[in-house]
């Protein structure tokens, strides 16, 4: 974040509604800005105050320079003239209006010669000019995808939202409309806001995502730090993050971490961006991601310590076949009650481990875990 | 149709001309006040519902009490108009179609209510932000979107107000060829022992009703 001169969209929000109160703010430079978070968090507040169609109690909205709204000035501009374009969940495209007018609709100030123009180009550039005379009613999912997005980029918005885009269609649509989806976006280069409760979705869509929940930003970052680095629990939670642990610090330096968990004694990479130091005997929030957990080879010599570090030994209690994968549960073998129910730790294997380890026969496992891949999850 | 005499030809007629303008009436108020209530919260909201839904439940003749209240020569609007004109619109035929019109708003505009509630928010934000007004989005997005509703609210205002028999009585009287709209025409001819006349007027009206509901249905998914 040290190149932006200014982020072009700065959003400060209060608005007290019955029984939710949205308090947030954030920042988005270029690209694609991912609200994400659990539903009912405040995320189409959020996109309806942006656009013009709510109005917040408080706060301020600039986009490139412009205020759209600022309570303390009294400056409300109204979504006519927001120049911000709406893309709806479901995408409430018009039913009783061609594609081609339904792209054309924002572009009624124009010249007659001018407006057809724009909108050619806009069904070209999407591939979607077969489709000029037909209705919304006999789309598919994906073309009334892109007559959205056309309908909404036509008359060059400075500011593109997005509402849960993808929840209309279906599983196996969805993950090739989202990278059309990406690539439609990143082509236009209009600074966009989605909103999404998928993490996957986010993570393919954002540069920056800004976690919402309960009406408040939990966190903000760039896409890779989010997921590497959550800044909390409450993050690693509603990123829906498994083998989200607590354990007892015993020291705690800039570089590492050490901690008792399970009566075992771990090492963690702590934080790099923003160093931790809890006090000893504190509690500890972590996670480990299911697929960084190594299962130790029997056939394999003795162990080298440069890859086998945070060695454990369990037994498997449940697996899970998601076809190209097997989600493992393991309880280790330590007097107590297990960590997540009946179980300590997730792990995840390709279908080939499982087969070649013959795990179906063998529950009984040494385990090992990086450093690097114990994320640590400072309190605040 | 030889049975046809000029005053129940005239009655016919009347009716249809009073029903006819009473419906455009209806379009012209009822449509915005249904599209206020569907879409608007304002002071007065509750008032203006109730105003406006008031005469399908009122006696028609307590509606007709409460025009010659407001429109009478002594009115409260009457008054000031036949003071400075010396015209009142009391027994003639603009009280009729006055009387008609009030009595089939609540209808027209019950039914375009809905069918305004029916049409998605969303389709009317998504025009606010391509800009046009509010005004504009309900012309071009609402208004065509709930077309089914406000047709079959009109077809039956229509039915209404060719029906309507207490407040006419009461505002515009009963004046053969003036104000005698067929169904006081029906009563009439009741009273003064013409049958066959009557029957024939009752049966025309029960055939024009049979087609208004048979098309009011056809129009909109559930009218009233």
């Amino acid at each position: 974040m040290t190149t932006l001169p200014l982020p072009r969209l700065q959003v400060r929000l209060h608005k007290r509604l019955p029984k939710f109160e949205l308090d947030v703010e954030w920042h988005a430079g270029d690209g694609v800005a991912v609200l994400f978070g659990p539903s009912g968090a405040g995320k189409t507040v959020t996109l309806q105050c942006l656009a013009g169609l709510m109005l917040p109690d408080a706060g301020r909205v600039v986009v490139d320079g412009r205020v759209l709204f600022d309570a303390e000035a009294s400056v409300s501009v109204p979504p006519q003239q927001r120049r911000v374009g709406y893309v709806f969940q479901g995408y409430a495209l018009f039913p009783h209006l061609t594609v081609a007018r339904n792209v054309g609709f924002g572009l009624r100030d124009r010249p007659r010669a001018e407006r057809q123009r724009r909108t050619e180009e806009v069904l070209s550039r999407l591939g979607i000019e077969d489709l000029a005379d037909r209705y919304p009613g006999g789309l598919s999912g994906g073309q009334r995808q892109r007559v959205a997005l056309g309908r909404a980029l036509a008359p060059d918005p400075a500011l593109l939202l997005l509402d849960e885009p993808l929840s209309a269609l279906d599983l196996p649509l969805r993950r090739a409309l989202r990278d059309e989806l990406r690539a439609i976006l990143a082509a236009w280069g209009t600074a966009a806001v989605v909103v999404t409760h998928d993490f996957t979705e986010a993570y393919r869509l954002g540069d920056r995502i800004v976690v919402y929940e309960d009406g408040r930003v939990i966190q903000e970052a760039p896409r890779a730090e989010l997921l590497w680095q959550p800044a909390s629990r409450a993050v690693a939670r509603v990123m829906g993050l498994t083998n989200v642990l607590q354990g007892t610090v015993l020291k705690a330096s800039p570089d590492r971490i050490q901690f008792r968990w399970r009566g075992q004694t771990l090492e963690a990479v702590n934080s790099p961006s923003r160093s931790y130091l809890p006090a000893p005997d504190s509690s500890l929030g972590f996670f480990v991601r299911p697929e960084y957990v190594r299962l130790i080879r029997k056939d394999r010599g003795a162990d080298d310590p440069t890859h086998h570090m945070n060695v454990m030994t369990g037994r498997v209690v449940r697996e899970i076949d998601f076809g190209t994968t097997w989600t493992l549960q393991i309880r280790l073998d330590e007097p107590g009650e297990p960590a997540q129910g009946d179980f300590d730790l997730e792990v995840e294997v390709p279908r080939l481990v499982y087969e070649i380890l013959e795990i179906e026969r063998d529950r009984h496992w040494r385990f090992s875990i990086h450093r690097g891949s114990i994320h640590v999850l400072p309190s605040s | 149709m030889a049975a046809m005499s000029p005053e129940l030809v005239s009655a016919l007629s009347l009716s249809v001309q009073v029903a006819l303008a009473a419906t455009i009436l209806n379009a012209l108020f009822g449509i915005p006040i249904a599209y206020v209530l569907a879409r608007r919260r304002f002071w007065g909201h509750g008032l203006l519902d109730l105003l406006v839904t008031l005469p399908l439940v009122l006696p028609p003749t307590v509606t007709g009490y409460y025009l010659i209240v407001l429109l009478g020569r002594r009115g409260l609007l009457g008054k000031p108009i036949y003071e400075a004109t010396g015209w009142s619109i009391v027994f003639t035929w603009y009280a009729a179609v006055v009387a008609a019109t009030v009595m089939a708003l609540p209808l027209l505009v019950r039914t375009a209510r809905a069918a305004i509630e029916s049409v998605d928010r969303d389709l009317e934000r998504a025009a606010w932000t391509l800009g046009h007004s509010e005004w504009r989005t309900a012309l071009e997005v609402t208004l065509p979107l709930a077309r089914n509703g406000l047709v079959a609210g009109l077809v039956l205002a229509f039915a209404r107000a060719l029906g309507e028999f207490g407040a006419t009585l009461m505002l515009a009287g009963n004046i053969p060829g003036k104000t005698t709209t067929a169904p006081l025409a029906i009563y009439t001819a009741v009273q003064t022992g013409e049958r066959g006349e009557a029957l024939l007027l009752v049966g025309l009206l029960t055939a024009l009703s049979c087609v208004v509901l048979v098309a009011a249905g056809r129009l909109g998914p559930r009218a009233v």
